[in-house]
């Protein structure tokens, strides 16, 4: 299919999209707020922008992903790694880790707010432990799924521990954080969103959920339309590429 | 029996886990409020077992996941099968479905309350829509790998459209669907319990975020680890096995 | 030990750093852009009468005319800064507020003038 006749059902199924919108927003016998027009979420996307709303929001829960990303980075990649090195302490570790990867921060938030109240850290406790295990768990794996041969190999030339962690294992483990640190970003990006509406210190979540609140609809379907596209944005242009360049570089064969 | 041995070792570490907490507690290293003991907990668990409270809320999440699935699981398959009938049409709407892959879930809360208030109305609508986009997806992904020459074979032979869709079609995308509704249920079990906690009074989710008003950290924790074991038995005994015998039984891939 | 690991690898790598490395560089590039646009444009904001009243004096009571009527947000933003003690149509009054912080608000761009308060009534 040429990328023409592509942009072409593209173009044709947005405009068809929009009129069905459109019409039905005109024509349903329902409230004006429950069914914004798409020119009123163009609207509001300008509103918040020219007020200063939006960026603010954007970068707030951006900053909040960041610093999740650098500190579970720095957690879970050493844990993984200290773990992952002796059979006995993966196995042994590996169905807690499991578990409290399963049971998300959110699930946590209540308890993050009794001990730290309505504010700035609970959020961030939560979102940080969303991430940290998924990495922590697939770090772990890799470390695991390194054959053994090349460990023995480095060995029997009489390479120290350290060069053996640095030369074979931490690239081979590599492909592996990578796809950990893109699932548990995939894990906290969601994780942040409800933690902020939940606990009320600015962010996108807590944007679209106030916006309900005065049934400010438009507010809420841009607001949406932002949290997706953010991700997909980080998600091309950053994780993804990540995670096929350590496939593809380090990868092993098995693969 | 054959599997009892490892069952009693992947037990051990929570048993240490479990040790660990006490020995904390006991310790006091942190105050009683913040860290009940593991004793107050399962007390707490059995009189909340006891009196109802604890099934009432368990029967309210799993009945909306149960209902979710039945709902969204059908439609988006259908959706996913006629969509994907058509390879233009599943070439561009692949990526658009992808997109809102990335936005299901929890981002739907408020337009959801909009449209149906507080209850568990929207709380279930937030499961469909992670399961419908899910499962979707990996059904369009699912029936465009299906080879040409399964189609064409099909045809051949004299098959009409029907035939085309449940013989070859379908069988052929399902480990792609039963992986996407695996993936689904994950991240709309805590995209519930997340809604749960905002939009609705019953379900393990407000049972925690309520506990939390009242400082309560026993229940809470009950309803942590409720909601740990249920997404535990519920992926080890259902999920994952069903996956394993969908690609056994449809994959193209050899199971090695 | 596979060949690939050294030879396609390469070229894949530079394709990673094509799509990150440029999305990375254009990001970089906006967000400093911003921030000089920012940097530059914020001394215009501040009344000529209020720069000098503050060389002096610890703190102002100042005005900020917004071009639009404040929302719960922008109260919000502006507690952080200072007092408020009142909102006019789309000015907001602020109580004691410091040099710094003054500067701080000069930042925003969405703020159009800082000046101070005529009288206090």
């Amino acid at each position: 299919m040429t990328t023409r006749e592509t942009a072409v059902t593209w173009l044709s199924l947005l405009g068809g999209f929009l009129a069905v919108w459109s019409v039905a927003a005109a024509t349903l016998p329902v409230p004006a707020y429950m069914l914004p027009p798409p020119m009123a979420v163009l609207d509001a996307f300008t509103d918040l922008v020219v007020k200063g709303i939006l960026p603010a929001y954007i970068a707030e829960s951006l900053r909040r992903m960041l610093l999740a990303a650098l500190i579970a980075f720095a957690i879970g990649v050493p844990v993984g790694i200290g773990l992952g090195v002796s059979r006995r302490l993966a196995e042994f570790t590996y169905p807690l880790l499991n578990f409290f990867q399963s049971v998300s921060g959110i699930a946590w938030l209540p308890l993050m707010l009794v001990w730290f109240g309505f504010g700035e850290r609970t959020i961030l406790v939560a979102v940080n432990y969303t991430v940290v295990f998924p990495v922590a768990l697939n770090t772990l794996l890799g470390v695991r799924s390194v054959p053994r041969i090349y460990v023995n190999g480095l060995r029997t030339l009489g390479a120290p521990r350290w060069r053996i962690a640095r030369d074979v294992i931490l690239p081979g483990a590599l492909p592996s954080i990578a796809t950990g640190m893109r699932l548990g970003l995939a894990y906290g990006w969601r994780a942040l969103i409800a933690a902020e509406m939940l606990v009320g210190a600015h962010g996108l979540g807590f944007m679209i959920f106030s916006a309900q609140n005065f049934h400010l609809t438009a507010r809420i379907v841009l607001g949406m339309l932002v949290i997706g596209a953010l991700w997909l944005v980080l998600d091309y242009f950053v994780f993804r590429p990540l995670e096929q360049a350590t496939i593809e570089r380090w990868g092993l064969i098995q693969r | 029996m054959r599997g009892l041995k490892p069952f009693a070792r992947g037990l051990l570490p929570f048993v240490a886990l479990v040790l660990a907490w006490a020995a904390v507690t006991r310790a006091g290293l942190v105050a009683e409020i913040f860290l009940p003991r593991p004793e107050e907990v399962l007390r707490t668990g059995w009189d909340m077992a006891l009196d109802g409270s604890l099934w009432t809320n368990i029967v309210a999440s799993l009945g909306r996941v149960a209902l979710g699935l039945v709902v969204s699981v059908p439609l988006a398959v259908g959706a996913g099968v006629a969509v994907g009938l058509s390879r233009r049409l599943a070439a561009v709407l692949e990526p658009v479905a992808g997109f809102f892959n990335s936005l299901s879930g929890i981002a739907w809360l408020p337009l959801a309350v909009t449209w149906f208030g507080l209850g568990w109305v929207s709380v279930t609508f937030i499961m469909v829509n992670t399961v419908f986009f899910l499962v979707f997806f990996n059904t369009l992904v699912g029936v465009r790998t299906v080879p040409r020459v399964f189609e064409h074979a099909v045809r051949t032979l004299g098959g009409s459209r029907r035939h085309l869709i449940f013989q070859v079609l379908v069988p052929g995308a399902m480990p792609s669907i039963v992986a996407g509704i695996r993936m689904g249920i994950g991240f709309g079990w805590r995209a519930l319990i997340a809604a749960e906690m905002i939009a609705t009074s019953t379900g393990l989710g407000f049972l925690i975020f309520n506990a939390q008003n009242f400082h309560q950290t026993d229940t809470i924790l009950v309803g942590i680890i409720t909601i740990g074991l249920i997404w535990l038995l519920t992926d080890r005994l259902v999920l994952q096995p069903l996956e394993r015998w969908t690609v056994e039984r449809w994959g193209m891939v050899s199971a090695a | 030990m596979d060949g690939r690991a050294l030879g396609d690898g390469e070229r894949r790598v530079s394709t990673l750093r094509h799509r990150t490395g440029r999305f990375a560089l254009v990001v970089g590039a906006l967000v400093l852009g911003w921030q000089a646009f920012l940097a530059l444009s914020a001394p215009r904001r501040v009344d000529g009468a209020l720069a000098t009243q503050l060389e002096q004096a610890e703190y102002a009571n100042i005005t900020v005319t917004l071009g639009f009527p404040p929302e719960d947000f922008h109260i919000r933003v502006f507690q952080t800064h200072g007092i408020v003690s009142g909102v006019r149509g789309t000015t907001v009054l602020l109580n004691r507020v410091t040099p710094e912080h003054v500067r701080r608000i000069s930042r925003y761009y969405w703020v159009q003038r800082i000046s101070a308060q005529r009288s206090q009534s």
